[in-house]
């Protein structure tokens, strides 16, 4: 049944915006008539709501009042240093880079050396091919959005029994002074027996408008193949993220992936994961801090399609002033998956009494010799422990910090890659000691803290 | 000096009075020990003495080197020189043993004028001071006190002590949970602490650790007032007779 529904103004103009400067996306025959194609998908649909089960918390179509032109080709002024600095503690990371600002590869930012091997999105397009949308996910809106609309992205290609000697770096910028609407459309792929680590770094140049991104990222680890996937949402600015991931695993496939997102205004991250062959592990964790107004949606869905299959998620939550987060796991275990192993946590920190965090987890479990659990906390910050610290001198501020990174510690501990779990870190930290230096002044919330 | 005056003090917003006129001095240089029954207030005068904020001072002062310190937060107190030993110390899960003795020292340091350790620095003086007390170089490089048996918990209180070098020691109940051996690991490493400028406040169940840490003043608490004070017999005396006497007095 189709429920008709009368379009946002938002809808209304971005169709409009599409109709207009459509012809300016890159991509001619195939990729035009796709674009079209998803286009009017996409104005079926229009944006997910709360009626619609898994976005119930985040009502895109509610929430997104307004649509910032279509991000087209793009030449911002961005220099090195503007990366690093917006890349923070990631900057350090001995890492080959490719780099994209408002949507467009930047090759003069970009240390992708040729060993590397690494395409853009936008050459294929150019040359009418690339516009094929990964199939789990593909009933959503925002992935038919992102087909009509992706101007660039990286293709990372790890070769049969090969391994990357180094993270490659993906890094989105969003810069200047008038707001974008950028989708990116990133393929990352790990061949036969092949090894390697990508980073998918969303940040923003000081002084960066609002600006409204939405990728799809399709990871497949084939057998054997041992894929490490981060992706770090912090744009530091007042800015919509939407992701979706499609990932795919292969027999005795093993991918890790870590999900860090802080100061970001309203952000859905939802990833589809599917065990294509026997034997296969999928660890997911990530840390979600929230402050302000800030919403953050984590939504995983765990496909089990085949039997003696691993997944572990655990996700850390933080959440301070009026931020809400959501984390909605599913895990679907098929007829055939015995002996599946599933785990799932989810934890919530909450430093003010205003915060909201929605956990849902789904268990579909249609085999019957499977072991699958989940679990979710929502705690404040414990007085006993806070009292035990400062009896030893540390800080009110101080104690409280060590105390919110502790919680945070032991998903960061997922991480395998000492440097990367050292930026990840410092970022928390930053996230942290920016709360203290608000705090210096008596916070709203010293009072209901006891300690 | 520690001076306790008429001290009274409730659980927090309204609840129950705990201690009912406590008054008691220990002069530098003096170890007291605190007996008593279970509900006595033990536990309750250690906390109030390091500001947790779970109970609330109705009426009466407590001096340390003449100024008050009830209006100080705990980690004041820790700078001024007020330690707890904990009956049971928290597990904090993330945050390693080394770097929580690092930042406690550091963050004490700076509030008493004192500079700040470097890392290496420190290293060198926490290991020095964990190898006495027999604490594994393991053990500093895990969570704090997490996975730590009742010994090693202990340990970790009095390696905390002799680091952050206070002036005031409480120990609350170091020996519970502690076989004998640990009993005099823990009891050497607090005896070593001890000296003309410190005072300490022991506080215990029983006459055992008394044995190792010799006080020179017992005072039996019961019903949240001092009952009676003594000498170091006095406690050999309980071990014989009980808290009878005292635990059937009313208020």
């Amino acid at each position: 049944m189709t429920v008709l529904i009368t379009k946002t103004a938002a809808e209304t103009a971005l169709l409009a915006d599409f109709k207009a400067r459509g012809a300016e996306l890159p991509g001619a025959g195939a990729v035009a008539v796709a674009r079209d194609a998803a286009m009017s998908v996409f104005e079926r649909q229009g944006l997910p709501h709360r009626r619609i089960e898994t976005w119930k918390y985040t009502d895109l179509r509610n929430v997104l009042t307004q649509f910032a032109p279509i991000a087209t080709r793009d030449d911002a002024p961005v220099s090195l240093a503007d990366v690093n600095a917006a890349l923070g503690p990631l900057a350090s990371l001995d890492a080959d880079r490719v780099v994209f600002v408002n949507g467009s590869y930047r090759p003069e930012l970009s240390t992708a050396k040729p060993h590397t091997p690494i395409a853009t999105l936008g050459a294929s397009f150019r040359a009418g091919k690339g516009a094929e949308t990964p199939t789990l996910g593909a009933d959503e809106a925002v992935v038919a959005l992102n087909t009509a609309l992706a101007t660039d992205g990286a293709t990372v290609e790890i070769k049969a029994n090969t391994k990357l000697d180094k993270p490659v770096l993906v890094v989105h910028l969003a810069a200047g002074a008038s707001a974008k609407f950028t989708s990116l459309r990133h393929n990352f792929s790990a061949g036969v027996g092949a090894t390697g680590t990508i980073i998918e770094v969303y940040a923003a140049t000081a002084g960066a408008a609002h600006t409204q991104s939405n990728t799809v990222l399709s990871l497949n680890a084939s057998a054997g193949a041992s894929l490490t996937h981060i992706l770090v949402t912090h744009p530091g600015a007042a800015t919509t993220h939407l992701q979706t991931i499609a990932a795919n695993l292969g027999r005795e496939a093993t991918l890790k992936s870590f999900q860090f997102t802080a100061d970001t205004q309203l952000v859905r991250n939802q990833t589809f994961v599917r065990f294509d062959g026997e034997h296969a592990k999928l660890d997911i964790s990530g840390i979600m801090l929230g402050r302000g107004r800030e919403h953050i949606d984590t939504t995983l869905v765990i496909d089990h399609a085949v039997p003696g299959c691993e997944s572990r998620e655990l996700f850390k939550t933080v959440l301070d002033d009026s931020a809400r987060a959501v984390f909605q796991g599913k895990v679907i275990v098929r007829p055939d998956a015995q002996k599946t192993d599933g785990k799932q946590m989810a934890n919530a920190l909450m430093l003010s009494e205003a915060c909201e965090f929605d956990s849902k987890p789904e268990l579909e479990i249609y085999a019957d010799d499977v072991v699958c659990g989940h679990g979710a906390t929502v705690a404040e910050i414990d007085p006993a422990q806070m009292f035990y610290l400062r009896s030893r001198g540390i800080p009110e501020d101080q104690s409280r910090a060590m105390l919110i990174e502790s919680f945070a510690a032991d998903a960061l501990e997922k991480i395998d890659n000492d440097a990367i779990r050292d930026a990840l870190g410092q970022l928390a930290t930053n996230w942290f000691n920016a709360r203290r230096s608000q705090a210096a002044t008596p916070s709203r919330d010293a009072s209901h803290i006891p300690g | 000096m520690l001076e306790i005056k008429n001290l009274h003090a409730r659980i927090a917003d309204g609840g129950a009075e705990i201690l009912k006129g406590i008054t008691l001095t220990v002069p530098k240089g003096e170890v007291h020990a605190i007996m008593g029954p279970n509900g006595s207030g033990k536990s309750t005068l250690a906390y109030v003495l390091a500001g947790r904020k779970d109970y609330e001072i109705t009426d009466g002062d407590i001096l340390w080197n003449g100024e008050s310190i009830v209006e100080m937060s705990p980690d004041e107190r820790a700078a001024a020189g007020v330690f707890l030993a904990f009956q049971y110390p928290m597990e904090i899960p993330g945050v390693m043993t080394m770097t929580f003795l690092r930042t406690s020292v550091n963050a004490t340091r700076k509030k008493r004028g004192q500079a700040e350790l470097t890392t290496p620095e420190f290293m060198k003086v926490a290991r020095a001071a964990a190898a006495k007390l027999g604490v594994k170089d393991d053990m500093l490089k895990r969570a704090l006190n997490v996975g730590f048996s009742g010994g090693e918990k202990k340990r970790m209180e009095v390696l905390q002590m002799a680091l952050l070098e206070p002036t005031l020691c409480v120990l609350d109940e170091t020996d519970s949970g502690l076989d004998i051996d640990a009993i005099r690991i823990v009891s050497e490493g607090a005896n070593a602490l001890r000296g003309p400028d410190k005072a300490f406040l022991v506080i215990t169940h029983y006459q055992r650790l008394l044995n190792y840490i010799t006080p020179d003043k017992v005072h039996v608490l019961a019903h949240g007032r001092i009952q009676k004070t003594g000498g170091k017999e006095l406690a050999l005396e309980l071990e014989k007779s009980g808290y009878a006497a005292f635990t059937g007095k009313a208020a």
